[in-house]
């Protein structure tokens, strides 16, 4: 690949990585660059920086195969902390109209269903990792996802998402949390929906300062 | 307008006199007295308010005379209602109840929190900053919007003040240890693996706290190091989620835990990446201090009038998500 020039655009500074849109054997791609942070010691660095892009390339491609739209992994570099990824255009839910992000709301409540049913916590699920093309939504980043079957852990995915919707969409936070729970009850079924939900409530109180005493 | 605030939630029993003129405030006195529990221990509740009540009469006529001011030129009196100890809230709610129903002036319950972000936020310049909160109760992130401070992500268990403070006091030392931990840490370059969580935005330390326990046999220096290295790093990632999801181009770090001088050179790299303007409160007012509480007590007089003595309460939990600003 080093024979032929190769157009890198930053697209993204993200919180974890550096997102560029560049081509992959010609097919326009996305690479994801987890970079040196220098203001975290080196072997934490490194550490963090190799588990996490082994495990998103990983948790991609399996995810897959449940039926979840995710971006195709072109190419994964272990030593670069790289990976290329298929570009998916459209918009991030984050930006859609309040109207739209509702109605998305469901979808999403589906679609990390299906992680939780088949044992995958996501670990980031913000409105910005989710991208609308036409009908389709596709779920990015799965740098914070693991393998597990715990309510913890999928409670936890759920209040992250609550806490986005509260402070990043607060005029919609009931309408869209209520659709989003009621795509997620579709899918894992009503009586796992109640059980983690009761599991947000409890990582609520538990929350500093929460009016428990 | 003259305000006198007072702060008891905690360790601190203080008094501070800010003057306000339109939007700018000015600082005319702030004295304080700290509870210091014995090596090793933590802070016992009962004994930081019998130390509270003992020195208040002694603080409150120091802070009257450095700000050359008499009790009955005060325009309001406000006090850190919560969240904080009981008892220690008590003290400072009695003294602003005596002093209001006494010579009848105006009286305010302030979130202690909102304190922090509002003198932080006074005295750095910074306008619609995203907030770091870091002390000894509080490790949140912040945001404003729709009238309410937005929490965009906190720590699950305990604080960053306290996972220092809980370090020090397993080694020895008397709370608050953060200044004796970043000393020394800053002797060691050793860095020992130590588990690192952050879950989306928010932080857990308790595992932290365990796992660093274990290696301080190896070596005292080392393991503080290790310690800072990883909770301030995972502090750092839960900051730059929240400024690439806020897109806010001002960042402000607020709270005891602020004078660390490790974590301001994180979070300033962070900021530089993210082509952010970066604020942190100056040292001396970064810990609890009464300027925080009589500044919120004259931001809020300008939108409301003071509480009738009956509903000057204090409360423990009381969360700053839950407070409507309306200034």
């Amino acid at each position: 690949m080093t024979s032929y020039l190769v157009i890198l655009r930053l697209i993204k500074k993200g919180a974890e990585a550096d997102i560029y849109l560049t081509t992959w054997n010609g097919r326009k791609s996305i690479l994801k660059i987890r970079k040196r942070k220098k203001y975290r010691n080196e072997i934490l660095d490194n550490r963090i920086r190799t588990l996490r892009t082994i495990r998103e390339a990983k948790m991609i491609s399996e995810v897959k195969s449940f039926g979840v739209n995710t971006p195709l992994v072109y190419f994964v570099d272990q030593n670069k902390f790289e990976i290329y990824l298929q570009f998916v255009p459209g918009d991030l839910v984050r930006d859609l109209s309040n109207k739209m992000i509702i109605k998305i709301c469901e979808k999403i409540g589906k679609i990390l269903g299906t992680l939780h049913k088949n044992g995958i916590m996501h670990g980031d699920v913000t409105t910005s990792n989710f991208i609308l093309t036409s009908n389709q939504l596709t779920i990015l980043d799965f740098g914070l996802a693991q393998r597990t079957e715990k309510i913890e852990d999928h409670a936890i995915d759920l209040r992250l998402f609550k806490e986005v919707l509260n402070s990043a969409h607060v005029s919609i936070v009931n309408q869209a949390w209520s659709s989003f729970l009621s795509g997620y009850g579709k899918i894992v079924g009503a009586s796992r929906k109640e059980k983690v939900i009761s599991q947000v409530s409890d990582i609520e109180k538990r929350g500093r300062y929460a009016n428990v005493v | 307008m003259l305000c006198l605030g007072i702060e008891s939630t905690a360790h601190t029993f203080s008094c501070a006199i800010i003057e306000k003129k339109g939007k700018n405030g000015k600082i005319l006195s702030d004295i304080r007295k700290i509870y210091r529990p014995p090596e090793g221990e933590g802070i016992h509740p009962r004994e930081a308010s019998r130390h509270h009540a003992e020195n208040s009469p002694q603080v409150l006529s120091e802070c009257l005379e450095k700000a050359g001011v008499k009790i009955t030129e005060l325009d309001l009196v406000s006090y850190a209602a919560g969240p904080g100890l009981g008892p220690c809230l008590r003290i400072g709610a009695v003294v602003a109840r005596s002093l209001s129903s006494y010579y009848d002036i105006p009286v305010y319950p302030v979130n202690h929190a909102l304190g922090h972000i509002e003198l932080g936020k006074m005295l750095t310049g910074a306008k619609d900053p995203l907030v770091l909160l870091v002390s000894g109760g509080h490790t949140m992130i912040l945001a404003f919007l729709g009238k309410k401070w937005r929490v965009f992500g906190e720590t699950l268990d305990i604080t960053l003040g306290q996972l220092l403070d809980q370090i020090g006091r397993h080694a020895g030392f008397a709370s608050p240890c953060g200044t004796k931990i970043e000393e020394l840490a800053s002797k060691s370059s050793n860095y020992e693996p130590l588990p690192y969580v952050v879950k989306g935005n928010d932080v857990s330390f308790s595992g932290l706290l365990s796992a660093t326990k274990r290696i301080i046999p190896k070596g005292l220096e080392a393991a503080c190091f290790s310690l800072q290295e990883t909770a301030f790093s995972m502090i750092g990632e839960a900051v730059e989620r929240a400024l690439s999801f806020t897109g806010k181009k001002e960042f402000l770090v607020v709270g005891g835990v602020a004078a660390n001088k490790r974590l301001s050179e994180i979070l300033q790299l962070i900021c530089k990446r993210h082509n952010c303007k970066f604020f942190v409160s100056p040292k001396e007012y970064s810990g609890d201090c009464g300027s925080q509480i009589s500044w919120v007590g004259l931001l809020e007089s300008s939108k409301k009038t003071g509480v009738k003595l009956e509903n000057t309460f204090v409360r423990q939990s009381w969360r700053l998500d839950t407070v409507e600003i309306l200034y």
